[in-house]
């Protein structure tokens, strides 16, 4: 009980001001509790010292440095209306960048293509077809002769026959669909490049050779008309462009099937 | 004829239209600076740069950044000047701003984490930290010199309390506010004010014990 009630006068003597007279319960109390006396000694004298710290002065030049400071902020109502619009500005510069980026990039891949796109001669290997019938024959602009193009190694230039020339893909412009049906059909020729050296095919250019064969298991046939109405047919056996397995442990190098 | 509620009005009148008629009152002088008055605005500055400095001061034991969490207070007040409300006295309004800098300010030097020269007198199993400069009980010849190192010492003791502890008893024990101003300011209960004042004051006790 004595307890509860020191711990109560300890509350209401924290809460009174300091200077505040006490009620006359609490002096009561005061007098006859020796710890609670000696509380409210200690308490009196440590909120004397604290109270006593005083006010710090600001610095003499605080109003110069305050005006300086005020008069380089916009004024609040620009403020509040730059801290509105900062967001969209931020997303408009951000769509314009993206937007200026996408068509500068595609300028520069259509500029590439152009530089790229071989001066176009009258097609001379042009009836293609397929084993599979029921598979489209490639279409004309499909297979592109090309100055310049060398074919495929192991396909050796044939002297009574004229080569056959394939153009890499990268250079063959996309057409549209309007342009193909328009575009009238090449006429089956060919031409004798039978008198001509085999041109030669660096490492580099056959790398960058690019050939528009569906790499599947069919072997291709190609028909060629000399001109003569000797049609030659050349049979193009599947090309395999090889395979590795790569196992993880025992012969990463083996061959497919190898185990 | 009037009614009770127009009586009701007519007592409250006439302090109301004081304090909205008096030139000199802080809401007055706010309203004149939304206005473009500057001088008024250079008013409460020199009614308050030296309260609130002194009060940044206690809570982050800097002058210098006291000095500018104090002119950020100012400047936070003249931005917001069109936005400003009467429901509370001036001075809570500025001493919140100030309260918000300056515990933004110990909460980032946590953040930072520098080394500091006292943390090596520190245990590190977690107890009370040692005082790095403990008290001289020898007697001293000049009575300022003992008052000098007493203030050292509390703002020592102040800096040392958790934050939550250190603004309300700086704002009734050095300020003397009303408990009521400083819920406000706080933004929090009276009964809690009241409890963390005498749970600040318990822990200043036990630092201050050799100089009570």
């Amino acid at each position: 009980m004595k307890e509860t009630k020191c711990e109560a006068i300890r509350r209401e003597l924290d809460e009174l001001m300091l200077g505040d007279e006490c009620s006359v319960d609490v002096t009561q109390h005061l007098r006859e509790c020796g710890a609670c006396r000696e509380f409210h000694e200690k308490q009196t004298r440590l909120r004397q010292i604290v109270g006593g710290l005083g006010t710090i002065q600001a610095p003499p030049d605080f109003d110069f440095r305050l005006r300086a400071r005020l008069a380089n902020e916009p004024s609040g109502a620009a403020f509040h209306l730059r801290a509105l619009q900062w967001p969209f500005a931020t997303r408009g510069i951000a769509v314009a960048a993206m937007l200026v980026l996408f068509v500068g990039g595609v300028v520069l891949v259509r500029n590439a293509m152009k530089q790229n796109v071989v001066p176009q001669q009258k097609p001379s290997a042009v009836a293609v077809g397929q084993d599979d019938p029921t598979r489209p024959a490639s279409r004309p602009d499909e297979v592109k002769p090309a100055e310049g193009v060398k074919p495929a190694e192991g396909v050796k230039p044939d002297s009574q026959t004229p080569s056959v020339v394939v153009a890499s893909s990268d250079v063959v412009p996309r057409r549209n669909r309007g342009d193909r049906l328009s575009r009238p059909k090449p006429s089956l020729a060919s031409i004798d490049r039978a008198s001509e050296g085999a041109s030669v095919m660096s490492l580099s250019q056959r790398q960058s050779a690019i050939f528009p064969i569906d790499a599947s298991l069919q072997s291709l046939k190609v028909s060629i008309d000399d001109g003569d109405g000797n049609a030659r047919t050349i049979f193009v056996p599947t090309i395999s462009f090889g395979s590795q397995r790569v196992l993880a442990t025992g012969n990463q190098f083996a061959q497919k099937g190898v185990w | 004829m009037n009614t009770l509620t127009t009586i009701d009005e007519l007592a409250f009148a006439p302090q109301l239209q004081e304090v909205l008629e008096d030139p000199t009152s802080d809401h007055a002088l706010l309203e004149a600076t939304r206005t473009g008055d500057q001088d008024a605005f250079a008013e409460l500055v020199s009614r308050y740069r030296n309260q609130i400095t002194s009060y940044i001061y206690r809570m982050t034991s800097d002058y210098d950044g006291a000095v500018d969490l104090a002119q950020e207070t100012f400047v936070r007040v003249y931005r917001a000047r069109d936005r400003y409300q009467r429901s509370y006295a001036f001075s809570t309004y500025i001493y919140r701003i100030a309260t918000n800098l300056a515990i933004s300010e110990l909460r980032k030097r946590k953040r930072r984490k520098l080394v500091s020269l006292t943390g090596f007198f520190q245990p590190s199993d977690g107890a009370e930290p040692q005082e790095l400069n403990p008290p001289d009980c020898r007697p001293l010849q000049d009575s300022e010199l003992v008052d000098a190192e007493r203030r050292n010492a509390v703002q020592r003791a102040i800096g040392t309390l958790p934050e939550k502890y250190r603004a309300p008893l700086i704002l009734r024990d050095v300020d003397g506010r009303s408990y009521d101003e400083i819920a406000k300011i706080l933004e929090t209960s009276e009964g809690t004010v009241k409890s963390r004042i005498s749970r600040a004051r318990g822990f200043l006790r036990e630092k201050m014990r050799a100089y009570l």
